[in-house]
């Protein structure tokens, strides 16, 4: 920032005051948790800024009996409370296990979908496998995408929206999310495998971490599809997975690419027995 | 910008960059160095505040997102004229405090995490304090002295943490 050049930060308390403090440029503002870091990664911090936390709409978590509505500034800690929702139990999971605590309290969902290089987030497996719907705010009005083609277009879709909600519908009977990290906890995950089953015994699986955004492990979703004596069988799965591997693992600090593939197995193999544990895919 | 704050019960009035971190101000404007800038990338804890009754790192919190917040810091835990808050006072009779580096986060997330869980097992004081790493203890004397302050609340039928934190 040039010298003499005061930061601008906007508390914004609707969505339209957001929507204005975008246009004129300014970044958007979550948790912080990212943001905060950006002079570590040799990023400036942007010259203006706008805080969504005071936008009470954006900070709520609906659970209705066929959908559940998460609000982009709720936090991890504010989701894993609130979504006690049979079928959610992996996204559960991710929101109780990222990071850490502390983080946990401030880090929020809208803000852990738009760290663009932020591999190792917890949630977009986890929400890749609830086929959860991104609502964003545009300069253009409202708009619903995917949240398989959110992540592969977010680059260019943030450049001229916000994300505001995210929606889930209440299809799920069981899923499961299984991250690695090094130490018991804490840490990034070195990969993440979110598992879910829907109400026509399909199985959804998707993986983060181990490529630079989350994706869904359609080979294996197929495989599965196709192999029906795999039933849910954690070691023929995990075969099924070794088979069926066409992720690129990416090189980084806690672990190499060659490791995250080749873990994605043994995740699989124990994902698959924790959705067993549910005791609903009978 | 200005932000207007609450810090250890009192008015606080910043003036400055709204993204500058909490804990540079704690420490170079309000002189409270017990809260520690370690890693600044909320990995080590020892910046741990709380910010509506909240434990947080102090790190990663731009100051602006603290208007109108109450803030309480290790040294509005209890100042040197009190009583130790009851979990420091459980610490110190567990001699758990080595070097103390990491004491004044761990003690601000525990303080409030006995505050919320007065029935907490020892695997879940585990769990709390994974954001708060110690380099000296091997943590299980800070576990048994979190034990200890949960098992002598439930006795005395008491509201863990005593005092308002
Ligand atoms: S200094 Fe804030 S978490 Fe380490
Ligand atoms: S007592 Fe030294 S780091 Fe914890």
């Amino acid at each position: 920032m040039a010298p003499g050049v005061e930061r601008s930060f906007t508390a914004a308390s609707t969505l339209e005051e957001a929507m204005a403090a975008r246009r004129q440029g300014a970044a958007v503002l979550a948790g912080g948790t990212w943001m905060m870091r950006d002079p570590r990664r040799g990023v400036d911090l942007p010259e203006a800024v706008v805080a969504l936390h005071r936008i009470p709409a954006l900070s709520k978590v609906e659970i209705e009996p066929d959908h559940v509505v998460i609000g982009a500034a709720v936090t991890h800690a504010v989701l894993g409370r609130a979504l006690h929702a049979a079928g959610f139990e992996g996204l559960l999971t991710a929101a109780e296990n990222a990071a850490n605590p502390g983080i946990r309290r401030v880090a929020t969902v809208g803000g852990n979908l738009c760290a663009l290089d932020f591999a190792a987030a917890d949630l977009p497996p986890a929400l890749l496998v609830c086929e959860a719907t991104v609502e964003l705010e545009t300069f253009e009005g409202p708009k619903l995408i995917g949240i398989s083609d959110f992540l592969k277009d977010r680059h260019a879709l943030l450049a001229e929206a916000i994300v505001t909600r995210i929606h889930l519908r209440r299809d799920l009977v069981a899923s499961a999310h299984i991250r690695l990290p090094l130490r018991k906890a804490g840490d990034y995950p070195v990969a993440i495998v979110s598992l879910a089953v829907d109400k026509d015994k399909r199985c959804r699986i998707a993986v983060g971490s181990v490529e630079p955004v989350a994706r869904r492990w359609t080979a294996l979703e197929q495989a599965m599809a196709a192999d029906s004596a795999s039933a849910f069988d954690p070691e023929r799965t995990a075969g099924l997975a070794l088979e069926h591997n066409d992720f690129q693992g990416r090189d980084g600090k806690e672990a190499e690419g060659w490791y995250r593939r080749q873990v994605l197995a043994p995740l699989v193999k124990r994902g698959v027995a924790a959705l067993l544990k549910t005791g609903r895919l009978v | 910008m200005t932000v207007i704050f609450q810090l250890n019960g009192e008015d606080c009035r910043f003036d400055g960059d709204p993204m500058t971190p909490l804990v540079d101000i704690l420490r170079q404007e309000r002189f409270l160095t017990g809260t520690k800038a370690v890693c600044r990338e909320g990995f080590c804890g020892a910046c741990t505040v709380h910010v509506d009754d909240e434990a947080v790192p102090s790190c990663l919190k731009p100051i602006g997102l603290v208007q109108g917040c109450a803030v309480t810091t290790i040294e509005g835990l209890s100042s040197g004229n009190q009583a130790l808050h009851p979990l420091q006072a459980n610490l110190e009779a567990a001699d758990a405090v080595q070097c103390g580096m990491c004491f004044p986060g761990m003690v601000m997330s525990l303080s409030a995490f006995v505050r919320d869980n007065p029935h907490a097992s020892r695997p879940e004081i585990k769990a709390a304090m994974v954001g708060n790493i110690c380099r000296c203890t091997g943590y299980e004397r800070i576990v048994d002295a979190v034990a200890d302050r949960l098992e002598q609340a439930r006795k005395a039928g008491q509201s863990v943490g005593g005092i308002h934190v």
